[in-house]
């Protein structure tokens, strides 16, 4: 038994030391280089945070760059799929179209209903929130992170905790800040959890992400029953982050669990916005 | 010039599962499908625990540590978390060449699930008492199993380009 006990000692101390002919560095000393920069980059130095800043940054631009032959083979892809069920979707369309025409009338009396109410309500027709338009720039995956990375950072006055829509959507938000760049966490990551409010009822409830495309719907009341109408999904605003009445998704059941269909698919993101501030005086969606 | 080119042609193929390796960690190429959500596999531990091990001058630990850290960034996981991960793996590699004389696909395979548990062990270690983010279990086992799944996959392809390109090279 020594013996081996003498041996492995030996392997592991070799694995660990040796360098060999074309190795630069040993396992040993760049293991500890790597405890000594995790323990930097855990103490939240400000010299530190500008520092991965940068480096973030410059990062995300390569790595931006790198993708866009994969990006390319992607999008060929879709094209082609596209074309092949081209006579399916033509089909589908006419449908579509047949059900859109019988609406048409329905919508233009609800549409003048809409604009009187507003007068009568005066609220504000222009935009509900001051925005920031942004490109994805990256968009990868891991087990441990759903996020995107945008081309806009503090350049352009975006702070963390800030909401980022998606076609009026909310997709998540901003949990990283660097110059030009930041980073988005969506709705379905693990680590979400935003306050909701669920209509028509009004009952308060927490999107919590859970890795999977639909988010779940957590604390809701005792005795919670779906309204036979359409129930939807926005922001309550009770963090004191989020502005409320962001539109988020709608309630739908799934296995007798309470999930929530997203209004802007994660997967389809291109472009968002992010909501600086809400204009004096505007009120909610 | 030929002598040069050949030279030239010589540094590029060596170079190969190392820039596989960086472009890997730097872009946006995903091991993930979403068509089957359960379906991620770590093409990182196979190309770092395979070349270490059966050819360590092709993939320098300097290397793999500058890879760990593009790999944090791009993840938005704290600076080294990666790198630490990526250079047990290599340790467990680095020992496995010590220790034995002979090695072939099955002793490849088997000892790679040490450095899959070490590798992800140190992740689970240091995003739990370091990080205030949570982990989704399942898609991690997921991920470990179908990594060891896919191992023999790509020991075949990797021998494949040794074999094809460094015999010519040395012909």
């Amino acid at each position: 038994m020594p013996t081996s006990r003498d041996d492995f000692s030996i392997a592991i101390r070799s694995a660990l030391l040796q360098r060999g002919a074309k190795q630069k560095f040993s396992l040993f000393v760049l293991i500890l280089v790597s405890i000594f920069i995790f323990t930097l980059d855990n103490a939240n130095l400000k010299p530190i945070k500008i520092l991965r800043s940068l480096i973030n940054d410059g990062i995300y631009r390569i790595s931006a760059v790198s993708s866009s032959p994969i990006k390319f083979s992607g999008s060929t892809k879709d094209f082609f799929v596209n074309h092949m069920f081209i006579y399916k979707e033509n089909e589908r369309l006419k449908i579509e179209l047949n059900e859109l025409k019988s609406n048409k009338f329905e919508s233009l009396y609800l549409k003048t209903e809409n604009n009187k109410l507003q007068n009568v309500l005066q609220l504000e027709k222009e935009s509900a929130f001051i925005v920031v338009n942004a490109k994805v720039i990256l968009d990868k995956n891991s087990p441990y992170l759903n996020s995107l990375v945008i081309n806009k950072g503090s350049n352009a006055r975006i702070k963390m905790g800030m909401p980022v829509l998606n076609e009026g959507n909310l997709v998540g938000r901003i949990v990283e800040v660097n110059f030009i760049s930041s980073r988005i966490l969506l709705l379905n990551d693990l680590n979400s959890k935003i306050p909701v409010v669920i209509s028509p009822e009004g009952s308060q409830a927490i999107l919590a992400g859970i890795g999977e495309k639909n988010p779940s719907l957590q604390y809701l009341p005792e005795n919670f029953e779906l309204d036979d109408k359409e129930n939807l999904i926005f922001t309550s605003g009770k963090d004191g982050v989020l502005f409320p009445g962001i539109p988020v998704g709608r309630v739908i059941f799934e296995s007798n669990q309470v999930f929530v269909k997203l209004f802007s698919d994660p997967e389809q993101i291109d472009f968002v916005s992010v909501a600086l501030k809400r204009p004096e005086g505007a009120g909610v969606r | 010039m030929a002598l040069v080119f050949k030279g030239l042609k010589e540094s590029f193929l060596r170079l190969g599962p190392l820039l596989l390796l960086i472009y890997i960690c730097i872009s946006e190429f995903h091991t993930q499908f979403y068509y089957w959500d359960i379906f991620s596999f770590n093409l990182q531990f196979i190309i770092i625990y395979y070349w270490v091990l059966r050819d360590p001058g092709i993939l320098g630990y300097g290397f793999v540590f500058l890879c760990g850290l593009i790999n944090d960034v791009v993840l938005s996981l704290p600076l080294a978390t990666s790198a630490m991960s990526y250079l047990f793996v290599s340790l467990v590699a680095a020992y496995v060449r010590n220790a034995t004389v002979r090695t072939s696909l099955f002793t490849d395979w088997f000892t790679f699930v040490i450095a899959i548990l070490v590798g992800n062990f140190l992740y689970f270690f240091l995003m739990n008492n370091f990080v205030s983010a949570n982990i989704e279990y399942s898609a991690v086992f997921y991920n470990s199993l179908f990594t060891f799944i896919f191992y023999p996959v790509f020991w075949g392809i990797f021998e494949l380009y040794k074999k094809f390109s460094f015999a010519r090279l040395n012909a």
